[in-house]
């Protein structure tokens, strides 16, 4: 679109100008007082922040901006949350957070299966935002350069993709050539949420989606493995209504 | 046709009065044709008067099975029938003997007497089953509305009862409450209601009188219409479209008519007082928790903004008075604080989408482990200092639930013993399977409960009486609505050891999946 590129959006703001070199984020968000703390917050974590207050000014940004992340609130006053996330990625491959409140768990998994990358339920810390955005930014960072890494560490769990070896606290761990995949699936979106239709898909295949009950008990042996205590995991986390988590820091 | 017609349909009864069945006429004939051929081969040996007997058998059975004009065929019929054949000169009508004309005046007469006795009698005996059939129905449909329940009900069966044993289309109009009727157009399809039917009902609703069709009110209109006439007032009016115009003037069937109606509007009465007392009562419930939702929310949701609005104003306003530490405190005050009203916040909602009944309850299989490591997670700072054991069998089966509203109760569970627990107390959650349901506990080791409250404390709005508690008292409530919405049941016991154990059953209905193929 490089007939916006002139124009000045009016409720956007300059990137930040102390963190020149910083990840530009957009937040597409109309509440004011989440993005003053959002902005007080990455900002000071060295994030460029461009704010948009609605759906069209937020898309627009996007085109202008080239963000490295977009932070999205689904309940915005124009457009549907779930119409900006299509939109955006009718072009960009752009890591996109949405924000959503707790409860709406179908919300969640339509902005996943939309193209989302990851969300967090309002309300929310700061911390748990960060460690959002690190996660989609590494992923989005492996993928532009190609490179698998070949092994994953995470606490004492170790996985050698390479040699295809788990390890708990140095022990090996003898896994199920399913129990395998799932792990191995899990790694490779390791912070990042899976829906349970995606991990159905990708370790079952696509006729399969239908059989989430398979995918629940493959996840708790999974668990009895590599987990201290599968009832306070500490790497598999279980999103409840929506998917699972592999812990990645 | 007749046969059917007696004993069924009643519009068959009155068609036949109406139209002149040629059949009959045609069999009275027939009978008479027959008499005389029996009364040929008694010729010879018998007097002409026992041929008479023959002849009046004949009108007697026409007589018994048709009605008077094919009786006086019949009658008219033997008399020339017996002249022509049986008295001479024979095959004429001339009569030799002058003393025969006497023969044949007592011969008609005899049998006119007989035929209309026999045909009043038959008349007779089908009014009284015609009154026990409809007396039949008045019974069946004061039985029905005893046992209907709504209005709907009840004009459904009234409707019914009326279309059949009176022949023709039935509706109610019941009013506004300006008082307009209108048709409850759901129930009576087939029933045509103009505008001066309308009004025609209109007026019978306002004067509480019979009127329409067949009577001296508005005898214009398609329609009877009766007031339904109950103790406190007309209630509405029943229209009545006959199949067959004008079949309704004997007067005792009008009379059936009214007790039907009268019989309608009080069960409809009875209802409808029972349906406003039962409003009355939601009404005075829902006033009633209302305000105690009011004093209890305003005051649990002050606490908490109190604290953060203290806390925030004291950081921007003391910015350069206060130490690290004292900051430290304030901000950790203000997080948690924020949290606990989210908290609150939660279970508001989630008692109102009880209430209200807009809870969807999602039953999927779940491994039970998991629910309980997504609370336990989400709860992680909550529960920092506490030890919490788990000891959750590995052979569990899979549960039938609603992974988020499970966790919910597991999550409102720990959040009631972290608040009515000393700090540092340790928790412990447990669960098995026994008999076709599966059992999860959640014991604490705190002061316990008063005795005698163990079922109270799943009541909303209760609260401990200890002045620690917090908390809107929606909690536990809450847990006792997502138990009681996948079919389980829940309660609290205190521990002889001391502390309180919460447990709730999650009953494992259905079928649970196959898992072929597991590679464990």
């Amino acid at each position: 679109m490089p007939d916006l590129a002139g124009r000045e959006a009016p409720a956007a703001s300059q990137p930040s100008s102390e963190a020149v070199s910083g990840p530009v984020v957009v937040l597409i968000e109309d509440e004011r007082p989440i993005r003053r703390f959002l902005r007080a917050s990455l900002t000071g974590q060295g994030y460029r922040l461009v704010e948009a207050a609605t759906g069209e000014e937020g898309l627009t940004e996007a085109a202008m901006r080239q963000p490295d992340i977009v932070i999205l609130d689904l309940g915005l006053p124009d457009i549907d949350g779930l119409e900006v996330i299509r939109r955006l990625r009718e072009w960009t491959a752009v890591p996109i957070i949405v924000l959503s409140a707790r409860g709406q768990e179908r919300d969640k998994i339509a902005a996943l299966d939309a193209g989302a990358d990851d969300y967090v339920s309002k309300p929310f810390g700061v911390g748990e935002l960060l460690a959002r955005m690190r996660v989609v930014l590494r992923h989005a960072a492996r993928s532009s350069t190609e490179t698998a890494e070949s092994t994953f560490c995470v606490g004492d769990l170790h996985v050698d993709l390479a040699v295809r070896r788990v390890a708990v606290e140095g022990r090996e761990v003898h896994l199920t050539p399913i129990e395998y995949r799932l792990l191995t699936t899990l790694i490779r979106y390791a912070g990042k949420v899976v829906t349970q239709q995606q991990l159905l898909k990708e370790v079952w295949g696509p006729q399969c989606t239908e059989q989430a009950h398979y995918l629940r008990v493959y996840v708790a042996q999974l668990r009895r493995k590599i987990e201290a205590d599968p009832a306070r995991p500490r790497y598999l986390l279980t999103e409840p209504g929506v998917g699972y988590r592999l812990a990645s820091e | 046709m007749k046969r059917e017609g007696l004993s069924t349909a009643p519009v068959t009864v009155t068609v036949r009065q109406h139209n002149p069945d040629w059949a009959a006429y045609g069999r009275a004939t027939v009978v008479v044709t027959l008499c005389t051929a029996v009364a040929w081969t008694m010729f010879p040996h018998f007097e002409p008067s026992n041929l008479i007997m023959v002849y009046l058998l004949g009108v007697t059975a026409v007589a018994a099975r048709s009605g008077p004009g094919p009786s006086v065929l019949a009658s008219i019929l033997s008399v020339a029938a017996f002249d022509f054949f049986f008295v001479a000169p024979h095959f004429t009508f001339r009569v030799s003997d002058a003393q025969y004309l006497v023969t044949f005046a007592v011969m008609l007469i005899v049998a006119f007497v007989i035929s209309g006795f026999t045909v009043r009698i038959r008349a007779q005996a089908e009014s009284a089953r015609e009154r026990e059939r409809r007396t039949a129905a008045l019974y069946a449909l004061s039985r029905e509305l005893v046992s209907a329940r709504g209005v709907e009900h009840v004009l459904r069966a009234a409707e019914r009862q009326m279309a059949e044993v009176f022949g023709g289309e039935v509706a109610v109009l019941l009013p506004d409450p300006g008082g307009r009727l209108s048709l409850q157009t759901e129930l009576s399809t087939r029933f045509e209601m103009t505008s001066s039917e309308l009004g025609a009902a209109q007026w019978v609703y306002e004067h509480g009188q019979i009127a329409g069709h067949d009577t001296s009110t508005l005898p214009e209109t398609q329609a009877l219409y009766l007031p339904l006439v109950a103790s406190h007032g007309t209630l509405g009016v029943l229209g009545l479209q006959l199949a067959v115009p004008h079949s309704l003037e004997a007067p005792e069937q009008l009379h059936q008519l009214e007790t039907f109606a009268n019989q309608t509007a009080l069960a409809l009465e009875r209802t409808q007082l029972a349906e406003a007392a039962q409003d009355a009562q939601i009404r005075a419930e829902t006033e009633r928790l209302r305000s105690s939702l009011l004093s209890s929310v305003s005051h649990d949701l002050r606490t908490p903004l109190a604290t953060i609005t203290g806390a925030a104003s004291s950081l921007l306003e003391g910015d350069n008075i206060l130490d690290d530490q004292t900051r430290k405190d304030l901000l950790e005050s203000l997080s948690e604080e924020a949290e606990r009203l989210n908290r609150l916040v939660n279970n508001l909602l989630e008692m109102t989408r009880l209430e209200s009944g807009t809870l969807q309850v999602r039953k999927e299989w779940h491994v039970l482990e998991e629910v309980v490591g997504a609370a336990l997670g989400r709860l992680a700072k909550l529960l920092r200092d506490r030890p919490v054991t788990t000891s959750l069998p590995a052979d569990l089966p899979l549960v039938p639930i609603d992974d988020v509203l499970l966790e919910q109760v597991l999550i409102n569970l720990l959040d009631n013993a972290v608040k009515h627990t000393p700090d540092g107390g340790p928790l412990e959650i447990a669960a098995w399977s026994r008999e076709g349901a599966v059992t999860v506990e959640v014991a604490n080791r705190g002061p316990g409960l008063p005795p005698g409250d163990e079922n109270r404390v799943f009541d909303k709005f209760y609260r401990g009486s200890g002045s620690t508690s917090r908390g809107t008292g929606l909690g536990l409530a809450i847990c006792r609505g997502i138990v009681e919405a996948h079919g389980g049941r829940i309660w609290a016991e205190n521990r002889p050891e001391g502390g309180v154990t919460f447990r709730f059953t999650i009953p494992l209905t259905g079928t649970p999946p196959e898992l072929e193929g597991i590679d464990a």
